[in-house]
């Protein structure tokens, strides 16, 4: 699991690249740490690479949508194939996220 | 013997005076055998005083002519000292002697040899009675050296007067009649002339023989008799005349010992005066002994004891006989008098028994006593016409009962009419086996269960009305009735239950409610919907013992629209579900303890062990066990068990697989790559295998995490297996007990804020698989998550 972290065009940019499970949870979480301080800035999660989330995944997303929102950030998710965009159904969370 | 005692006891007047009878005479026996011990003793007493009088009189007796003996002699000595160159005066006064003492048998002076030279060697002056005169002679020649002899010599030697021994007489022996000689004793005086020189002796003999015949003669009782002892123990008298001078008392101790008789001989013999008790002759006799002056004889009076209690004894024969036959009046007389107080009963016993018989008009008969008799008689009387009343009443609502019994009887068959009464076996059916048994606890019961089959699916129930009897059967009919009419058309068992529970609200006018457990069962998956309104959880018998998980629901009939839940399940190939009605948990035997649920689980853990997992086996082993725990007490509730087995199709089994990790989340990799191996061979597309690694994961992930305390190593055994209709996942871990199911889930309808972190996971597991179902079998966390293939075109 590889997450990058980049500014671009005052938007934070950021690349999730392999399988996000409880393994890799931990270390991702820790890697994002930085994002909890923008503010009015877009969050864009580049989920192309991404091969699989699992719950504990779903929930660091969770957290930075909690942190930022209130900031006045949007958190978009881009990619996101369709396997993974049903878990993001079934699990309710569709509406808080913005995709493209 | 028997008869005589079964007899006393059939008898009551004999009974009471047999008992009377026996303590007057106890009494009357302590009263008289004290009276006649202080007679025996006053008797005693009297008899001793007079022994020892008769014994003193004599002694005196003998004493007095002793004395005589004495003073005669002493006075006669100064006669012969100043005549005593005068033979032939010698002569006149041993016959004077005589003649002033009739109690002297006879009288000696005489002298020293040759003290008369012209008498020559011998002279002795020697006075007796020869046929009752007195005749004295010259005594003493060659034959009778008197001076020889004992009363001669021993005054001579002891220089003083003294008595002899006895001896015989032997001047007066004749040749042939030896014992017709006189005994006699005598007292002997020295004579000394005035240098003091001896010269002779003066003698005066007494008659034993005539101390004897006193001292015989003394008789105190009819049979006592006396007998008396020289020094040396020869018998002087003795009633036995042979024992006279050639026994002494010692004599018959040395062939027969006798320490009494032997104690006696010497206690007279140290001339002792007393009394003793002993034995003669085999008699209990009393024995007074006392000394005879200075004779050296001792006198004994012996009195039998029988003759001195002669008197008492005849008395105690008199008394008693007059006490036995005052007993025996008595007994008569008492049984004369109950027996005639008892005739009065005897005729009450006898129309009692008449009344027993059914003759309930007998008439009794009229008393009139106003004692106990009359007062019982009485009392039958009441009780008579009380009989005559209840038997009217009791006819009456027997009737009115055999009537009820014989409607409960045809409910009762009309009940059990509309439970199945064929149940599927192997035999019939190669997907399911039913059995059950229901036993009401009254003619009729409250308990009900119901199965059919329809479209491929078994649609069964079971249910327990509350309370007993015919308002629970009617209700219990309703309910069978509604069950039906509802499920032949609905298939979803909430649904059935919410249906049925808003009919029987409507018509629910006693409150009366019914815990129903309702199940539809596909019989191609296994996939059971069930929905529990109140009822007894029922088992899960396969692999283990356990319980299908079931959520609280109210009772049907309790509240209208009442929003019932609907749960499901896989139930496995070969797995058993038994249901029950509380009947059985409940079931008590005689000290009141109830059956309870952990007895129905161990006895279910008892028929898998021995696999005898069929309904009719398990129902049957379950009936064994709660007969033999309950014993004699009375059934107290109606009792229902059904057993439902299902047998699942055999499918062709294209995978089984098994993976085994250690409790380390960096394997979780190797879990990916046999998840994605398993659904690459079993064909699913790429969408269905991600949803199933990610659900797998999710669940290895708990029990990776949870199971185990930290730093403790630990496995977790996954197994894939699949066939053409499901796809089955078991995790399974040795770890602390741990049920997944049971955490809080997350609410995902909830606005972001609400959201908390968690319960995301058993959330996903739930959603993106068809069952999810946790189990603690044998120490061991069993996770089991069914995904079903055969509808897989209709979700996609």
């Amino acid at each position: 699991m590889n997450t990058i972290i980049q500014e671009q065009d005052g938007n934070m940019l950021v690349f999730f690249e392999g399988r996000l499970d409880t393994v890799a949870a931990a270390e991702t979480a820790e890697a994002c740490k930085p994002l909890f301080d923008c503010k009015d800035q877009d969050i864009i999660i580049d989920c192309t690479k991404l091969d699989f989330i699992a719950s504990s995944g779903l929930t660091i997303l969770v957290d930075i949508l909690k942190q930022t929102k209130p900031n006045g950030c949007r958190v978009i998710l881009k990619g996101l194939s369709d396997d993974l965009r049903e878990i993001f159904d079934l699990t309710g969370l569709t509406t808080f996220f913005e995709f493209t | 013997m028997n008869r005589i005692i079964a007899y006393i006891r059939s008898k009551l007047s004999v009974k009471v005076s047999l008992w009377v009878v026996i303590f007057a005479a106890i009494i009357f026996n302590g009263a008289l055998g004290f009276l006649f011990y202080q007679a025996r003793e006053t008797v005693r007493q009297e008899a001793i005083n007079r022994a020892t009088k008769i014994l003193d009189n004599t002694s005196l007796y003998v004493e007095s002519i002793l004395k005589s003996a004495e003073v005669t002699t002493t006075m006669t000595e100064w006669l012969v000292k100043r005549h005593h160159n005068s033979a032939d005066s010698m002569f006149v006064y041993s016959a004077g002697i005589l003649i002033n003492n009739p109690d002297l048998f006879g009288c000696s002076i005489a002298f020293e040899p040759y003290y008369f030279k012209e008498k020559g060697l011998y002279f002795s002056a020697y006075s007796t009675y020869e046929d009752g005169v007195i005749k004295t002679k010259q005594e003493g020649d060659d034959d009778y050296q008197y001076f020889y002899m004992d009363w001669y010599l021993m005054c001579k030697l002891l220089d003083r007067p003294c008595w002899t021994d006895p001896y015989v007489d032997v001047t007066s022996m004749t040749p042939n009649h030896l014992f017709g000689n006189e005994v006699i004793t005598s007292y002997c005086r020295p004579l000394k002339d005035d240098e003091g020189n001896f010269y002779g002796v003066v003698a005066a003999d007494i008659s034993l023989d005539k101390l004897a015949e006193t001292v015989s003669s003394m008789k105190p009782y009819p049979h006592s008799y006396s007998m008396m002892i020289g020094r040396g123990g020869t018998y002087f008298v003795h009633p036995d005349t042979t024992k006279v001078f050639y026994q002494t008392i010692f004599t018959e101790s040395i062939e027969h010992p006798d320490t009494a008789m032997t104690a006696l001989g010497h206690a007279m013999q140290r001339g002792e005066e007393g009394m003793k008790h002993m034995v003669v002759d085999g008699e209990d006799c009393l024995v007074f002994y006392k000394p005879l002056g200075h004779t050296g004889c001792s006198m004994a009076i012996v009195c039998p004891e029988s003759d001195i209690f002669s008197n008492v004894a005849r008395l105690y024969r008199t008394i008693i006989v007059i006490v036995c036959v005052s007993l025996l009046l008595m007994f008569y007389f008492f049984i004369r008098i109950i027996t005639r107080e008892l005739h009065p009963l005897r005729r009450l016993a006898q129309e009692t028994k008449t009344i027993a018989s059914g003759q309930f008009e007998t008439t009794l008969p009229d008393l009139d006593r106003t004692d106990e008799i009359g007062q019982l008689s009485h009392s039958f009387g009441n009780m008579q016409n009380s009989l005559v009343k209840y038997i009217e009443e009791l006819k009456r609502t027997t009737a009115q009962n055999a009537a009820i019994e014989s409607d409960l009887r045809i409910a009762n068959s009309i009940q059990m009419g509309m439970l199945p009464k064929v149940f599927p076996t192997k035999d019939d059916r190669d997907d399911v086996q039913i059995y059950a048994s229901l036993t009401p606890a009254k003619a009729v019961g409250g308990d009900l269960f119901d199965f059919f089959f329809r479209d491929d699916k078994l649609f069964f129930c079971i249910g327990d009305v509350s309370g007993k009897g015919v308002p629970a059967s009617l209700l219990m009919t309703v309910t069978r009735a509604v069950f039906r009419t509802v499920s032949a058309h609905e298939s979803v068992p909430n649904i059935i239950v919410e249906n049925l529970n808003n009919i029987i609200v409507e018509s629910n006018e006693t409150n009366m409610f019914v815990t129903l457990f309702v199940g539809v069962l596909d019989l191609k998956t296994g996939h059971l919907h069930y929905c529990n309104a109140g009822h007894d959880v029922p088992l899960l018998v396969g692999a283990g013992v356990g319980k299908l998980p079931c959520k609280p629901n109210v009772p049907v009939g309790l509240f209208a629209q009442w929003k019932y839940i609907l749960q499901d399940t896989y139930i496995f190939a070969n797995t058993t579900i038994f249901l029950y009605t509380d009947g059985l948990t409940e079931a008590e035997n005689e000290q009141k303890h109830q059956f309870k649920r952990r007895r129905v689980i161990n006895v279910a853990k008892e028929a898998l062990e021995l696999n005898q997992l069929e309904p009719r086996q398990l129902i049957d082993k379950m009936s064994d066990a709660v007969h033999q725990f309950v014993g004699e007490a009375k059934q107290s509730d109606d009792l229902t068990m059904m057993a439902i087995q299902y047998i699942k199709p055999e499918h062709h089994v294209t995978y089984n697989k098994t993976l085994v990790l250690p409790n380390d989340t960096m394997q979780l990799r190797r879990l990916a790559a046999f998840v994605n191996e398993t659904c690459e061979v079993l064909g699913f597309s790429e969408n269905l295998t991600k949803k199933m690694l990610l659900a797998i994961e999710e669940a290895v992930t708990n029990v990776m995490l949870y199971a185990y305390p930290p730093d403790v190593k630990g496995e977790v055994r996954i197994d894939m297996s699949a066939n053409d209709l499901l796809l089955l996942v078991n995790i399974y871990d040795s770890g602390a007990p741990f049920d997944p199911t049971a955490m809080p889930e997350a609410d995902v309808t909830l606005p972001l804020e609400q959201r908390r972190r968690g319960g995301l996971g058993i959330f996903l597991m739930r959603k993106l698989m068809d069952s999810v179902s946790y189990e603690r079998i044998d120490d061991c966390n069993a996770l089991t998550m069914i995904k079903r293939l055969d509808n897989l075109e209709n979700k996609q």
